[in-house]
C-alpha cells in the first residue's frame, strides 16, 4: 500500500515525530496526487474544446428573445 | 394535431376542493429555456434556422412547433429561438428532476440530429452548442422556472417577506455559478433580475411572478412561479433546490392553517435585490440588511430558516415524510442532512470545496482553481469553459467531471431514459401522457394542454383534468381513451 509506505518514510524524518500530523499529512498528499491525476484526464477529455478559438466560440453565442 | 392554447380554465366548473387542502401534497414543475449558438460551420449561419432545424421533426409529426410528450411534458420553440422544455407536473423533487433530465436527454437527441444534417451543408466541423445556463455572451437571460402548487391560505406579503430571503440565500447552495470574463458570481440570474414580487416577465425580471395560474381549484390553490432560479447541470442541485423550497412552503402553510408563527417572520430583507446581488457577488459570507435594521450573512440566514424548519418537522414528521414519499432520490432525512451539511461546509470554507462535487458554482470554482494552479488560464477561455459546462449537446467538461467524481449523479441513465417515455407518477400527467401515447398511434387529430385533452377528429370530444393529483382519470377519460383505440379499427385515413 503506497500510502503505508509513505508514512514510514516519513516516520522517519525528525521534522515529524507526531504519528497523528503524518497520518494527517499522508492523506493530504494522497488526495492531492489523485486530483491532479484527475485533472489531467479532465484536460484530456476536453481537449477538442481547448483546440477551439475561445473568443469566437464565446463572443458567437449571443441569444435572443426568451423568457 | 396538437393546437396549443391555455383553456383558460381556471377551474370554476367542475373542480371539486382537492382531497390535499389539508396536507402537505405538492405539485412541482420547472420550465428549461435553452441558448442555442452553432461554431465550425463553413459559413455564418442563423441560430434561429437551426433551432428551427431541430423542431422539424416535431414539425413533421405535428405540423408545429409547440407539442406534448408521452411523458406528459411539453417541448416546444419559444420566441426567439429559445428551445425550452416544461416538465409534466411531478409529486416530489426527485421526479421533477428525473422529468428535467429527461429534457435534457431530449434536447441533446434533436440537437445531435439537427447536427448531422446541418453537417452535410456546413461542413463536418458545423457544431450545436445547446446550453442549459441562463446567460449569453451579450448581457440576455433566460430563465429556469420553478413551479410549485401552493396552498391559497399563504399570503401574498408572506412570500416576500419569508420565502424570497430564503430563494435569494439558498444560492449559496444551488446557485449554477458564472465567469463572466473577469469575476466569478454565485448565480447565473442575480445579475438580470431587478423586481421582487410582479405578475409581469417580459418587460421586468421579477424574483417571482405571480400571474395566477394555478392548472388546479383555484379555491383551493395558487401555482407559485419562482425565476430567481438558475439552470442548474447538478442533479444534487436541482433536486435541493425544489426539495428546500417545498420544506419551507410547508411550514408557512401549516402557519397560514393554524394562525401559527413560522418562526420566518424576522428574516424580511430591506432591498431583496441589492441583496440578491450581494449573494451572487461574495456568496456565503455577503453583508445582507434585514428590513429590522440588522445585518446577517446567507450563511445565517440559511441557518435560521432551516432551523425552522426542523422546528416545524419534528412536529408534523410523518405529515412532512409523506409529502416526500416515494421520491426516487431523496428521502426526507437526505433532504435535511444535506441542507444542514451544506450550510456547514461553507461556514468552514466559503470557497465550497467540500460541495464541490455537488454544488454547481463550488464544482466551476474548484475546477477554475487547479487549472489555475497549473498556470495562468486566459479569462476568455475560463469564460469558454464555463458555457461549455452547460452544454448538453456538445459540451465535454461536465460529463468528464461527472465521470472523474468531481460531480456525483444521483440516478443512472437508465432511469433517465425511462423517464423520457414515462410520466412522472401519481399526477394527471400519467393521463395526459397516455392519451398523447394513444393519439400519436392513431389515425386521429387531438390537441391538449395542461388541463384539456381534445380530440378533434375523426370524432369530437374533450375531457378537463383539473386535479393535478388524479392519476386514475373519471369515466369521461376513459371513454376519451376508447375512442381513440376505436379510430384505430375503423381505417379512417387522418393525416395527423
Amino acid at each position: 500500500m503506497p500510502q503505508e509506505q509513505h508514512s514510514q518514510s516519513m516516520a522517519h524524518d525528525e521534522q515529524h515525530e507526531d504519528d497523528a500530523a503524518i497520518g494527517a499529512q499522508t492523506t493530504h498528499r494522497t488526495a492531492a496526487d489523485a486530483a491532479i491525476d484527475d485533472l489531467d484526464a479532465i484536460l484530456d477529455d476536453i481537449g477538442m474544446v481547448l483546440e477551439t478559438n475561445a473568443e469566437e466560440y464565446v463572443s458567437g453565442f449571443v441569444q435572443k428573445g426568451g423568457q | 394535431m396538437p393546437q396549443l392554447h391555455d383553456s383558460g380554465n381556471r377551474g370554476r366548473v367542475g373542480a371539486r376542493p382537492s382531497a390535499h387542502l389539508d396536507d402537505f401534497a405538492r405539485i412541482f414543475g420547472i420550465e428549461t429555456e435553452y441558448g442555442l449558438s452553432v461554431t465550425g460551420a463553413s459559413r455564418p449561419c442563423d441560430a434561429g434556422q437551426v433551432a428551427m432545424m431541430m423542431f422539424q421533426p416535431i414539425m413533421q409529426r405535428v405540423r408545429a412547433t409547440n407539442t406534448y410528450l408521452t411523458n406528459g411534458s411539453r417541448l416546444y420553440l419559444d420566441v426567439g429561438a429559445h428551445p425550452e422544455y416544461a416538465t409534466a407536473e411531478a409529486r416530489t423533487p426527485g421526479d421533477a428532476t428525473l422529468a428535467d433530465a429527461a429534457g435534457e436527454h431530449i434536447m441533446r437527441d434533436l440537437a445531435l440530429d439537427a447536427q448531422r444534417r446541418l453537417r452535410a451543408t456546413l461542413g463536418q466541423g458545423a457544431t450545436i452548442h445547446l446550453f442549459k445556463n441562463n446567460a449569453d455572451s451579450a448581457g440576455h437571460s433566460f430563465g429556469c422556472h420553478e413551479n410549485y402548487l401552493v396552498r391559497r391560505g399563504v399570503a401574498l406579503g408572506q412570500i416576500e417577506t419569508q420565502l424570497l430571503p430564503f430563494l435569494i440565500t439558498r444560492q449559496i447552495l444551488t446557485g449554477a455559478g458564472r465567469f463572466d470574463g473577469v469575476r466569478w458570481h454565485v448565480t447565473q440570474r442575480a445579475a438580470f433580475v431587478d423586481e421582487t414580487v410582479s405578475s409581469a416577465t417580459t418587460r421586468s425580471r421579477p424574483m417571482i411572478n405571480t400571474r395566477d395560474e394555478p392548472h388546479a381549484d383555484p379555491e383551493s390553490f395558487r401555482r407559485l412561479h419562482v425565476i430567481i432560479g438558475d439552470s442548474n447541470r447538478s442533479q444534487w442541485a436541482t433536486t435541493m433546490k425544489l426539495a428546500t423550497t417545498h420544506l419551507v412552503l410547508c411550514l408557512m402553510e401549516w402557519g397560514a392553517r393554524h394562525g401559527e408563527e413560522t418562526g420566518l417572520e424576522s428574516i424580511a430583507l430591506a432591498d431583496p435585490v441589492e441583496a440578491n446581488l450581494a449573494v451572487d457577488a461574495d456568496g456565503p459570507r455577503a453583508a445582507l440588511r434585514l428590513a429590522d435594521g440588522t445585518t446577517t450573512t446567507p450563511l445565517a440566514l440559511q441557518r435560521r430558516v432551516l432551523g425552522a424548519v426542523l422546528r416545524f418537522v419534528r412536529m408534523r414528521r410523518d405529515e412532512v415524510a409523506a409529502s416526500l414519499d416515494g421520491d426516487p432520490l431523496m428521502t426526507l432525512d437526505d433532504v435535511l442532512g444535506e441542507w444542514e451539511r451544506g450550510i456547514e461546509t461553507l461556514a468552514y470554507d466559503d470557497e465550497g470545496a467540500g460541495l464541490a462535487d455537488r454544488a454547481d458554482w463550488a464544482c466551476k470554482r474548484r475546477f477554475a482553481a487547479r487549472l489555475a494552479a497549473r498556470g495562468a488560464v486566459d479569462p476568455m477561455r475560463l469564460a469558454q469553459l464555463d458555457l461549455d459546462y452547460h452544454d448538453i449537446a456538445s459540451g465535454a467538461l461536465f460529463a468528464s467531471l461527472t465521470r472523474h467524481g468531481m460531480m456525483r449523479a444521483l440516478c443512472d441513465d437508465a432511469r433517465i431514459e425511462r423517464a423520457v417515455t414515462t410520466p412522472p407518477a401519481g399526477t394527471r400527467a400519467v393521463l395526459r401522457g397516455a392519451f398523447v401515447a394513444h393519439a400519436e398511434a392513431a389515425p386521429v387529430a387531438w390537441s391538449c394542454d395542461w388541463t384539456q385533452l381534445r380530440l378533434t377528429a375523426p370524432v369530437k370530444d374533450d375531457v378537463m383534468i383539473l386535479d393535478p393529483f388524479d392519476a386514475v382519470g373519471d369515466e369521461r377519460y376513459a371513454r376519451l381513451l376508447a375512442l381513440i383505440d376505436g379510430a384505430c379499427g375503423t381505417g379512417a385515413d387522418m393525416a395527423v
